[in-house]
């Protein structure tokens, strides 16, 4: 693994030993500089929505609903014209169910997509 | 007293005779009596002189006639004896006084042995010469007695029996007079002499491969008839020919071991004769055995042992017998006596003549105790044959091969278990090493037997040791992902072949699901049926059919722990803690790794792992995304001045926390302008990604830096906390601990600890305050001690600091399972309140009775007990004779 790893750290330094010019952020009156520099943070996503899970299968939002394999772009959240968030699948299904007229199934307002 | 005899013994014959004697033929008989008695003793003692003869067959026939012939033999037979006990055995024995104390010595002089040589076959010459005198006497009385029963007209058949009950009677004496006076050593004498004569042949044999033709020439000069006789045997023989070639060279030499082994077995020595060359062969076969097995376990000996076999005891034991003419009596070899395994293809060995019964006796005895010899020897050093496994299969190969013979499989076991126990199952032994011989084990056994039968009993001891470690699960995960088997001290191959054992066992499903369809035609079900063969006999019955008992390294691996879900949480654990370090996206050979497993562990339950994988995929292709955004929209001109570092320099891992094992958070000040472009990326991926935010977790990932100094330029990978650190030297060389601690968010603690790291490379120094709580640390700014950091001049790779720490970035399999435990400390020290002390099995139930709410009990008992002793350190509990009592 340390093999493989100085291996890219190389590749990586040679590509961006060009843009070396244009991050002075270490030149600060300072003798030494940091130049060849990569900064690989990790993150964490979330759908930011009010809630904790969907309202209808109990699955946390950032997770996926039941039919899902796979979180994020493949199990998307929607919320409604009354503010309220659910998988994307879940209330599809809901709404296909409820005819004419479906209701959101937390407030029992008329559901509509928000804009 | 001869009279007496006399007249006692008519009594018994013929009362009625004694009344018809007068004193004139007592008178008669008493002198022939005397004479008879007189000529004897000349005669026997007359050392080949036989002019006694005819004044003896005189008197014999006298007494016989006066129907004394049973007393004349009993008479002549007493006095043989006493002859023979004086002359021939004390004799005979006294040539061998001198080796009484030598046949323990060691033999192995050339001289002595010369010597012992010499002495056997003059001993023997002079006993047998002896005894070859006194049968001339014998067949004197013989002749004697059939002359008068002839002049009697007496049946010429009773006589001959008569004739060869009384040799018969003579031999017996003689070996019984020789047994009795048996000296202890003999024996040992014999079995030296026929070691050496073997030595001799065998080192003969072996040195006559190149220069056999000249041997032969040489010595068809003298010739006799004996070996003229193995000669044209060997002239018939057509794929042989070459070993007689040799073999005649050694036909003297047999031939005189032979005569040796003549005389014994006529002086009644037969079995012990035997004895000693069997010994010999066996001893001389052990030597061979071990010479050629050695420590070397690279090449098969077997073939060799069974030729060597052939070569030199065999054709040993062919002329021998050819010599005794054994060969020729024993029968044909059509008869229905043949032993069981003479059909085996040994015909070939002595040319187009087919074997002897007798040859083919010794040769499967000498084949049996070849596979023994080799068999303990090399079940003595299994241990070893099995740590270099897959160089040593050659000789596993052979072990197989003599188990077959032997069937000694509960030997291996056993001395294999004990060797096991003494040398591997230790506190000193590495459980990665542990681990090691155990799939070698496996492997090795697994070609030795394939049902698996003594795997499980040679498995089980293993098994229940590694159960005891902590770190079993860890070392398991680390060779089923790491190629390096994660223990460059150990094997290195055996680390990658566990990762190929995934491989390989996709290949079995494969074929394995193919069987079954298969087995649906009832031909094959028939197939099947009739090959089907039972258990060893070892076999548990309580294990299952061979059928259930696939040999599956995976699964023995898994059976260690016990269940999947640990193994897999473990791997978890271990995935994340590698991807999070990743500061590339390259991911293929986890993804293979990935695949492997969900074959053998199910799709379900390798869930989450893959979704973890397909973070770092999306994180990459995000990542792509928000650079190329950047590009897109023209950079306000004074966004360019201010953006010094730009979004070029970030990369990011997106993770969805929810499916990755629990992360350690710690805070943590990134220098401004990182934070700023942090925002600005987390801003670009709402953009991207609307509605969806980013929540940075600072204190993970790489960093990659280089530091330019006056004298030389250093690259880095570190972690963010050790970059913070050291990009707050850029603005002010030194730094007091306190300070540094609050601007780069930690606690004193953690930062003393991590700039170590820089402190150890030669960039900072460190250096006591006045105030002695206070550290104070200096950048370095040109190297003064240059030997000190040659190493670092130019352009320096370093790895992860993270390693050398050993901070994790994931919380352990432990941590989260302590965290999980805590929730049942409450109920447990309620219940010790309640019920004073209990046992572990006890604690074990009653969680899991009343504990089934939110969160429902699932611990194993293992787990518990890890929790209870981990409380009993805390000095909560207290452990005593198996219960657990509440500390007071």
């Amino acid at each position: 693994m340390g093999n493989q790893l100085g291996g890219d750290f190389l590749v990586a330094g040679g590509s961006e030993r060009t843009e070396r010019e244009s991050f002075g952020i270490c030149n600060l009156g300072t003798r030494y500089e940091s130049q060849d520099f990569t900064w690989h943070a990790v993150a964490s996503w979330t759908w930011d929505a009010q809630d904790e899970t969907c309202g209808i299968c109990r699955m946390a939002f950032d997770g996926c609903c039941p039919d899902c394999k796979l979180p994020g772009d493949d199990c998307p959240l929607i919320w409604g014209a009354c503010n309220h968030a659910f998988h994307l699948h879940c209330i599809l299904k809901w709404v296909n169910s409820q005819t004419p007229q479906a209701h959101c199934p937390m407030c029992r307002r008329e559901w509509q997509f928000k804009g | 007293m001869e009279a007496v005899d006399d007249s006692e013994s008519s009594q018994m014959c013929n009362l009625a005779v004694l009344d018809s004697l007068n004193e004139d033929l007592i008178g008669e008989i008493d002198d022939s009596w005397n004479g008879f008695c007189l000529s004897t003793e000349a005669l026997l003692k007359g050392n080949g002189d036989l002019s006694f003869a005819s004044d003896f067959v005189k008197q014999v026939q006298n007494l016989c006639s006066r129907g004394l012939d049973s007393l004349v033999i009993e008479h002549f037979l007493g006095s043989l004896e006493e002859t023979f006990e004086k002359n021939g055995a004390s004799r005979f024995w006294r040539h061998f006084d001198a080796y009484g104390d030598l046949a323990v010595l060691e033999m192995n002089d050339q001289d002595q042995q010369d010597e012992i040589q010499q002495v056997l076959h003059n001993a023997l010459e002079e006993i047998s010469s002896e005894k070859q005198y006194q049968e001339k006497c014998l067949s004197l009385l013989v002749h004697a007695l059939q002359t008068y029963r002839e002049n009697k007209s007496d049946g010429q058949i009773s006589s001959d029996a008569k004739c060869n009950l009384l040799f018969s009677k003579y031999h017996l004496t003689l070996s019984s007079v020789l047994m009795t006076s048996l000296p202890r050593h003999f024996p040992d004498v014999l079995h030296w002499y026929f070691k050496g004569r073997l030595e001799e042949l065998s080192t003969i044999m072996a040195t006559g491969y190149e220069d056999d033709s000249a041997l032969q020439a040489e010595d068809e000069m003298d010739l006799d008839e004996k070996s003229k006789l193995s000669c044209r045997t060997g002239k018939m023989d057509i794929d042989g020919s070459h070993l007689h070639g040799i073999f005649l060279g050694n036909n003297k030499l047999v031939k005189n071991i032979g005569m040796l082994v003549r005389d014994l077995r006529n002086l009644g020595f037969t079995s012990m004769a035997e004895d000693a060359y069997a010994s010999a062969i066996f001893f001389l076969l052990k030597t061979k055995v071990h010479e050629l097995a050695g420590d070397d376990y690279r090449s098969s000996v077997l073939e060799s042992i069974k030729r060597w076999i052939q070569a030199v005891p065999l054709q040993f034991l062919h002329a021998l017998l050819a010599y005794l003419g054994d060969s020729k009596s024993n029968g044909s070899p059509s008869s229905g006596l043949k032993s069981p395994l003479a059909s085996y293809p040994s015909s070939d060995y002595y040319g187009t003549g087919t074997p002897s019964e007798g040859l083919v006796r010794w040769q499967l005895r000498l084949e049996y105790f070849a596979y023994e010899t080799l068999q303990d020897l090399r079940i003595a050093k299994l241990f070893e044959i099995i740590v270099d496994y897959p160089d040593s299969s050659p000789a596993i190969e052979d072990l197989k091969q003599c188990l077959e013979y032997t069937g000694q499989h509960s030997k291996l076991v056993d001395s294999f278990i004990s060797s096991l126990r003494y040398r591997l199952l230790t506190a000193g032994a590495s459980t990665n090493d542990i681990l090691h011989q155990y799939v070698s084990t496996i492997k090795a056994l697994r070609s030795i037997d394939p049902a698996g039968v003594f795997l499980e009993a040679v498995g089980e001891p293993i098994r229940e040791y590694l159960r005891g470690r902590k770190d079993t699960i860890k070392c398991i995960v680390t060779m089923l992902t790491d190629g390096a088997g994660g223990n460059p001290s150990g094997p290195g191959s055996t680390g990658d072949s566990l990762l190929e054992e995934l491989n390989r066992d996709e290949e079995n499903q494969e074929n394995f699901g193919l069987d079954d369809d298969v087995n649906t035609d009832d031909k094959q079900a028939w197939i099947n049926a009739q090959s089907w063969e039972p258990d060893p006999l070892e076999a548990d019955p309580l294990k299952g059919s061979r059928y259930r008992r696939k040999v599956d390294i995976l699964g023995m691996i898994v059976g260690i722990i016990g269940s999947k879900d640990q193994l897999i949480n473990e791997y978890r654990v271990m995935l994340a803690e590698k991807l999070l370090n990743k500061s590339d996206y390259d991911i293929d050979s986890e993804i293979r790794t990935l695949e492997l497993l969900k074959i053998h562990f199910g799709e379900s339950s390798m869930q989450k792992c893959e979704i973890m994988l397909n973070d770092l995929i999306d994180s990459k292709r995000t990542n792509t995304n928000i650079k190329a955004s950047i590009k897109q929209q023209p950079q306000p001109a004074a966004d360019l001045r201010e953006h010094e570092m730009s979004l070029d320099n970030i990369n990011a891992t997106i993770i969805s926390t929810n499916f990755w094992p629990p992360i350690q958070d710690e805070a943590l000040n990134v220098p401004g302008p990182v934070d700023q472009l942090l925002s600005d990326y987390a801003k670009r991926f709402h953009e991207v990604k609307t509605p969806r935010k980013l929540l940075w977790k600072k204190n993970l990932g790489t960093v990659k830096l280089e530091l330019e100094f006056e004298d030389r330029v250093l690259q880095f990978t570190v972690t963010p906390l050790q970059a913070s650190i050291i990009m707050q030297f850029q603005d002010k060389t030194s730094w007091t601990s306190k300070n540094l601690a609050s601007a780069v968010g930690v606690p004193v603690d953690v930062l003393n600890r991590r700039i170590n790291f820089w402190i150890s490379k030669g960039i900072l120094a460190e250096s006591i305050e006045a105030d002695s709580s206070d550290h104070k640390f200096t950048l370095v700014e040109a190297l003064v001690d240059s030997g000190k950091t040659a190493a670092n001049v130019g352009s320096c790779e370093e790895l992860l600091g993270v390693d050398e720490d050993g901070e994790r970035s994931v919380a352990s399999v432990e941590d989260q399972l302590h965290k999980e435990m805590t929730v049942y400390e409450k109920f447990i020290t309620g219940m010790l309140t309640n019920f004073g002390s209990m046992a572990l099995d006890r604690i074990h139930n009653t969680l899991k009775m009343f504990c089934i709410g939110d969160p429902s009990y699932d611990k194993s008992l293992q787990q518990l007990q890890s929790f209870l002793s981990g409380l009993v350190t805390e000095e909560k509990l207290e452990l005593r004779e198996g219960m657990y009592f509440l500390k007071k």
